[in-house]
């Protein structure tokens, strides 16, 4: 005797009215953002970042943030200032 | 009741198994299979309607609906009654200071701690006694694999997918436990959360395996507590989170004739389960070379006694304890307690 069974399994929802941000060309006289997403050396990673652009292109201004917890998403506060302020955000994890 | 789920049309009950496997839908053992007819009962017990959302996880962009959590519900063996303790430890999942997102995502490999507690406990046949962390009592069993089935099929938990913990451990299968009230000298967990005696309530915690505390020679408080607080001062497990300290009825015996309170043994424990900083850099669990001053240097498991939950559990002989750890190393993940509304 046929059986149906039920699908048990959720899918993402798609994420609406999230678009990629705006590319930038360079980095000359932008503000960048570090998002340091608060595992261990994640703040390493960054900083090396920071000096190998800083090498590259002349960089207005570096906002760094750090996430209080890797376990947690950032802070809305967090997420508003660096779309606000920087030109440019890079996050990194460590470990 | 109409149902939304996409139905799949099987040649008969043997090859409805080997199709949730096939699929990847189970936890490596073979499941019930879940058909309408069933999922309907599991709702009608529950008094929920198929498209209430009982959870949103928003990092993983999922919206669980009550006829998602029937049909796993179904499928790892519960009864339609346990429906009720299921939906309460999920809306306590889906509390903020759990974060489920990292609970069930990090290398640390946590699984999902219930407690059970109050008149449900026994209306419901959990077991509470002897091998209470062990197999052999299907209200136990199935509603901690429900929880499991649950964050693999509908929160995408998929081993090395967005479960990426290192080792894991055996109560990812199922981890699910209800307090001895009636051994216990003190109030039982639920109440010590705010909650009333004759309430039932569900206690949830991302947790490491439990340790086992052996102590049975002491027979005195003072012995008990050197060796759980001993326990939980081992450094692998060490960091600033909470501690489940669950209690064999023969050691919580030997607390209360010796005038132990709750109180006191929270207080004891967390002054015992401390460590040296010189320790902690020697084991990898701080940065750095040891340093003077550091041997009389102490760090203390937890941030104070409030983080060390006592629940009384086991089989009345044997000296045997468990200590649980927290998943979470800082405080990024906290227990949470509902009611069970039943």
């Amino acid at each position: 005797m046929t059986i149906r069974i039920l699908d048990p399994t959720v899918s993402a929802e798609e994420s609406a009215g999230v678009a990629i941000a705006k590319r930038v060309a360079d980095l000359d006289g932008k503000v960048l953002g570090l998002l340091h997403n608060g595992k261990v050396n994640g703040d390493h990673l960054l900083e090396l970042v920071r000096e190998q652009l800083g090498a590259r292109y002349r960089l207005r201004e570096v906002v760094v943030i750090r996430k209080p917890s890797a376990s947690r998403v950032a802070d809305e506060s967090d997420l508003d200032r660096l779309a606000r302020e920087c030109d440019a955000v890079v996050t990194a994890i460590g470990d | 009741m109409t149902l939304a789920a996409a139905e799949h049309e099987v040649a008969g009950w043997a090859e409805a198994i080997e199709t949730y496997f096939e699929r990847g839908w189970t936890d490596g053992l073979p499941v019930v299979p879940a058909t309408a007819e069933a999922v309907r009962r599991f709702l009608e017990a529950a008094g929920r309607r198929p498209d209430d959302v009982v959870l949103r996880e928003s990092t993983r962009r999922r919206t669980i609906t009550a006829e998602k959590i029937a049909i796993n519900a179904v499928m790892a063996g519960c009864r339609p009654e346990y429906m009720p303790v299921l939906l309460a430890a999920l809306e306590a999942m889906a509390d903020p200071a759990f974060t489920l997102h990292g609970a069930i995502t990090s290398t640390g490999g946590s699984a999902t701690l219930l407690v059970v507690n109050g008149p449900i406990r026994t209306r419901l046949g959990f077991n509470a006694g002897g091998n209470v962390f062990g197999p052999g009592w299907r209200a136990n069993a199935t509603l901690g694999r429900a929880i499991r089935l649950i964050t693999l099929n509908c929160l995408g938990a998929l081993p090395g997918l967005l479960d990426r913990s290192t080792q894991g451990h055996p109560g990812k299968y199922t981890f699910c436990i209800a307090e001895l009230e009636e051994e216990s000298p003190w109030e039982p967990l639920h109440v010590a959360r705010g909650l009333p005696r004759e309430a039932s309530a569900v206690t949830v915690f991302a947790a490491e395996g439990p340790h086992n505390v052996l102590s049975h020679y002491g027979e005195t408080a003072e012995a008990i507590v050197v060796a759980i607080a001993d326990t939980m001062a081992c450094l692998g497990s060490f960091s600033p989170g909470e501690s489940f300290v669950v209690l064999a009825p023969e050691h919580v015996q030997i607390l209360a004739r010796d005038g132990w309170t709750r109180a006191r043994l929270r207080e004891a424990l967390y002054a015992g389960a401390r460590r040296t900083v010189a320790d902690l850099k020697r084991g990898g669990k701080l940065p750095g070379a040891v340093e003077a001053g550091d041997e009389a240097r102490w760090v203390h498991r937890g941030r104070g006694p409030d983080d060390i939950h006592l629940v009384v559990a086991g089989g009345g002989a044997g000296g045997h304890s468990a200590f649980i750890p927290s998943w979470s190393r800082e405080r990024n993940s906290l227990a949470v307690t509902r009611e069970i509304r039943a």
